[in-house]
């Protein structure tokens, strides 16, 4: 019990520590460590966490909690999710406080500078795996352009479109 | 680093941000509530931390929080801006996996959260199309986010693998000159 708490908590801070450029590509390693080497869940309940994780607020990677919960109740919530956010969290913090001092120099602007296009393109191939999983067919493809037109609209939160989809959704499952 | 912002009302907008952004692309609503809709940052700032916060080990939205919070309010905001976006969510997903497990979830559930995840695609598609007009300003670097886009997404090659192989090639290109 205590051995595989251990390893649940050393498997997320690993998996942690591989996820550059935005956690979507390390979901399929996600997924064979805790379903196929020391299933902790079965595939069809990491697919529904991960949908879950996706469309409850926060960071996807907080499948952690659901993945957890399951292995080890709420010890094993909070130790996933801690080994998953804690150390890369005070990584970043020290970094971006360290790079703030040195911002002004030229080689510090130039790496900004080469450094943006590859944010860009990343966060683009973020809305590309998005997308695939969430418009597949003409109505969510609606749903998406209604969504996207809502954006246009000064003082509208984007969330009421997201609810009212959810709404639109809801209903049209009856 | 003087605070730009006072704590207490970066750990609201954070909060209140990470709580309405359901449905993944979470990025968008930061965007949208930090350099769209009040004054905080520039798109410039914002796209530098986005930047760094991928490219660092760990979940990008937790590091984007603990960036933005750093830039806003020093160490204190980096450390509250991250337990904003975490803390609330893990609660609510807390429950609903525990619901999950001990009652089970109904079609009509399922069926709403596919429709949240839709309408997310248009909201993510839109915000990265603005931060895209920002912050493409030339060819080279049109050619090296496309190339980042193509190898990530479409062709699915191993995102580190890219990385490891795009940010050099990128550093080179960008590198100072003497004169400019």
């Amino acid at each position: 019990m205590i051995l595989d708490l251990a390893r649940l908590t050393w498997t997320f801070l690993w998996l942690s520590l591989i996820c550059v450029g935005g956690g979507l590509g390390v979901i399929p390693e996600l997924q064979r460590q805790v379903v196929d080497r020391f299933h902790w869940v079965t595939a069809r309940e990491f697919l529904d966490g991960y949908t879950l994780s996706q469309l409850t607020p926060g960071p996807t990677m907080l499948v952690s909690v659901f993945v957890g919960y399951r292995a080890h109740g709420v010890p094993g919530a909070v130790l996933a999710t801690a080994a998953m956010f804690l150390p890369t969290a005070v990584i970043t913090a020290i970094i971006t406080r360290h790079w703030a001092t040195l911002r002004d120099r030229p080689w510090a602007r130039a790496t900004e500078r080469a450094l943006a296009p590859v944010g860009i393109g990343l966060m683009a191939a973020g809305v590309y795996t998005l997308a695939r999983t969430g418009v597949h067919d003409w109505a969510s493809a609606a749903l998406a352009l209604m969504a996207g037109g809502v954006m246009f609209v000064r003082r509208f939160p984007p969330v009421l479109a997201v609810v009212f989809a959810g709404l639109i959704g809801w209903l049209a499952a009856f | 680093m003087t605070e730009r912002v006072r704590l207490s009302r970066l750990v609201q907008v954070f909060a209140w941000t990470g709580l309405t952004s359901l449905g993944g692309g979470r990025t968008a609503y930061f965007y949208d509530a930090m350099v769209m809709r009040r004054p905080w940052l520039t798109s410039h700032e914002f796209i530098q931390d986005l930047t760094i916060s991928q490219l660092l080990p760990g979940p990008s939205f937790s590091n984007l929080g603990v960036a933005l919070g750093v830039r806003l309010a020093g160490w204190r905001g980096g450390a509250w801006g991250a337990l904003a976006v975490l803390v609330p969510g893990a609660l609510i997903l807390l429950a609903l996996t525990w619901l999950y497990f001990h009652v089970g979830f109904t079609p009509h559930a399922t069926s709403a959260m596919r429709g949240m995840g839709a309408a997310v695609v248009g909201l993510v598609f839109v915000t990265t199309g603005r931060m895209i007009r920002a912050a493409i300003r030339d060819l080279r670097s049109l050619l090296l986010s496309a190339a980042i886009f193509l190898l990530v997404g479409p062709l699915h090659i191993n995102t580190a693998l890219v990385i490891v192989l795009v940010v050099p090639l990128s550093l080179w290109l960008h590198r100072p000159r003497s004169g400019s």
